[in-house]
């Protein structure tokens, strides 16, 4: 390697420079800052604060609120997630179908994918209003004869998952069917081809070809829903009055980690610790989905890996 | 006979599949739809029933929303404003930081592909109080800065710039521009970043939409309310002040939907290809 060459490949460290030094002021830095405060009694309030060891951490699982949180959190995100991927694969199967050839596939997918892009602060304001007890759904039921009386959807439990999960589904199936169907049609054509001279059903090429080769964007979904599943906030939050009600059964992890944060002391030590338990729940769940999903040979997780970035650039939240 | 049936059930089979396409569309429409309906109806129109045909009260609805206090144009000069920096900031340093990573080898290089991606993975669960208690000592709390900033190190649109980069630079056009004698950057400033701007409007829709509709991290660092942005003032509205302005709140929930709206009817492809390229690239 001669010295013009070493220069400019040094050059290269260069152009990395701002990012690395952006990561460690306000990537690295804040990470270690939590982490440390966890571990202290911090208060927005009080200039001092003291190490605590782990009393945070065990003060969470000293009642059921923090364990209560964690639950919700995990069912709205299963039952968005099952339909979710169930939709989605159904669609992606029936829009690359040669048999069926369904047309404007461009259109359906672009209007699916829709409510992706649209401020969740606003669409939790929205359904909000329409399940208001005076709001349109209400006197549609009451006028179609379905509902006797008006309801009050808001202070029912399971109505108000229910919109939680609804909302959280009409959000994701549509960018989850766009990565679904661009991994089947990488997946080559001589290999139905071949399996239809065998005399496979359309079944059978879908359970022997289509998912295994899918296997690691499918992985990948699983992943980046379940990491954004976990920080769910802004839909629960705005949905009800900003502390998961009724009976907090909406109430996320997020939303206790706001609440503890915006008490009226600012108990920052004590949202931390919320945040540091979810963060190593989270990697733990995800890394173990890696692990017992992967094929024994490592390669072909590498795909999936490498894919990682999509969802959470679009959005930090799912 | 065989031919026929086949035939015959692919016909059936098509218009089920249509009948549950349309049911799907109607279902992702129609939140959407009732929005922008009801926002150019009056209250009392909106208390009579649902209707699918918009109405004639959009003007009266706009005045009555700006009567009770709510500055809705500075919100949205706010939102502009942030979502315009965080964009640029965000392409050029995730290009600039991407085309180091593709152009150039150097030590280390394997390692920090594979950091970024656990750099992807990091929830904000993780960071944000963190965050917040260093930005007040700093005094950049209540401060765009502390919103704009972080973009520096982006480490999803740098995967995705990487990702773009890869497929697209030509190394002899940048030996030509040494050969002219132009610097590394000017290399970079001159010939690729005019190369990439395809990529670079993906990119950057993206982190447009982002910041828009970002409620989290504005709501817990902003708090003058000359700063707030539009996903906060959307919170405003659900206070008491409209508590039975019907129309007046549907107005100001499509405002905010309305211009993503518009940017998705003529981006949309790029929008689409953006992710299907992020997600299957091997």
């Amino acid at each position: 390697m001669n010295l013009a060459k070493l220069k400019r490949n040094s050059t290269g460290y260069l152009f990395l420079a701002p990012f690395i030094i952006g990561f460690l002021i306000f990537g690295l830095y804040p990470v270690i800052n939590t982490l440390t405060l966890s571990f202290t009694d911090a208060t927005l309030m009080s200039k001092s604060s003291h190490f605590v060891g782990l009393a945070n951490f065990k003060r969470l699982f000293a009642d059921d609120v923090f364990m209560r949180a964690v639950g919700n959190t995990w069912l709205i995100w299963i039952l968005n997630f099952i339909p979710q991927i169930g939709i989605a694969l159904l669609l992606s199967v029936l829009f690359t179908s040669a048999r069926l050839k369904i047309k404007a596939v461009g259109v359906w997918r672009a209007i699916y994918f829709l409510p992706n892009l649209l401020m969740p602060a606003a669409v939790a304001a929205l359904f909000n209003a329409l399940f208001a007890y005076y709001g349109p759904v209400n006197q549609f039921m009451v006028r179609a004869d379905f509902l006797s009386e008006a309801m009050r959807f808001l202070e029912s439990i399971w109505v108000t998952r229910g919109l939680v999960v609804f909302i959280q589904w009409w959000t994701w199936f549509g960018q989850t069917m766009i990565i679904l169907m661009a991994g089947m049609t990488s997946i080559p054509l001589p290999l139905y081809e071949a399996a239809m001279v065998d005399g496979a059903s359309v079944w059978q090429m879908f359970t022997r070809i289509t998912l295994p080769l899918l296997k690691p964007i499918l992985i990948f979904i699983f992943v980046t829903s379940l990491v954004g599943g976990m920080q769910m906030f802004d839909i629960p939050f705005l949905l009800t009055d900003g502390r998961g009600s009724p009976l907090s059964s909406i109430q996320t992890n997020n939303i206790l980690m706001y609440m503890k944060f915006a008490s009226s002391k600012g108990h920052i030590g004590a949202a931390s610790s919320v945040g540091v338990l979810i963060f190593f729940m989270t990697s733990i769940c995800a890394l173990g989905i890696f692990y017992f999903l992967r094929d024994k040979d490592m390669d072909v997780t590498k795909p999936a890996k490498k894919s990682l970035f999509k969802k959470n650039t679009t959005r930090s939240q799912s | 006979m065989i031919n026929n049936n086949y035939k015959y059930g692919t016909y059936v089979m098509r218009a089920l599949v249509y009948i549950l396409l349309f049911a799907l569309l109607i279902l992702t429409i129609i939140p959407i739809w009732l929005l922008i309906v009801n926002a150019t109806r009056s209250t009392t129109e909106i208390q009579q029933g649902i209707s699918i045909l918009p109405s004639t009260h959009l003007i009266e609805n706009y005045n009555l929303l700006l009567s009770k206090g709510l500055n809705l144009s500075r919100g949205f000069t706010n939102s502009f404003f942030l979502a315009i920096t965080s964009t640029v900031v965000t392409v050029y340093f995730s290009l600039l930081t991407a085309y180091g990573m593709v152009v150039y080898e150097f030590a280390g290089k394997k390692l920090f592909s594979n950091f970024i991606i656990v750099l992807v993975m990091i929830p904000m669960q993780l960071s944000i109080i963190g965050f917040y208690q260093y930005m007040s000592k700093l005094g950049l709390t209540d401060n765009y800065a502390s919103l704009i900033l972080p973009l520096v190190a982006n480490a999803g649109s740098v995967f995705f710039g990487k990702q773009y980069l890869e497929s697209m630079v030509i190394h002899d056009l940048i030996d030509a521009g040494r050969i002219d004698g132009a610097s590394e950057l000017g290399i970079f400033h001159t010939i690729m970043l005019p190369l990439a701007v395809p990529g670079a409007v993906t990119m950057g829709i993206f982190a447009f939409v982002a910041s828009w509709n970002n409620f989290f991290t504005p709501f817990i660092l902003i708090s003058s309310i000359e700063k707030y942005t539009l996903p906060m003032l959307v919170q405003t509205l659900r206070g008491d002040v409209y508590r039975t302005e019907y129309g007046a709140i549907y107005l100001g929930l499509a405002l905010t939907v309305v211009p993503i709206i518009i940017i998705y009817a003529i981006f949309s492809r790029y929008i689409i290809s953006g992710i299907a390229l992020g997600a299957v690239k091997e």
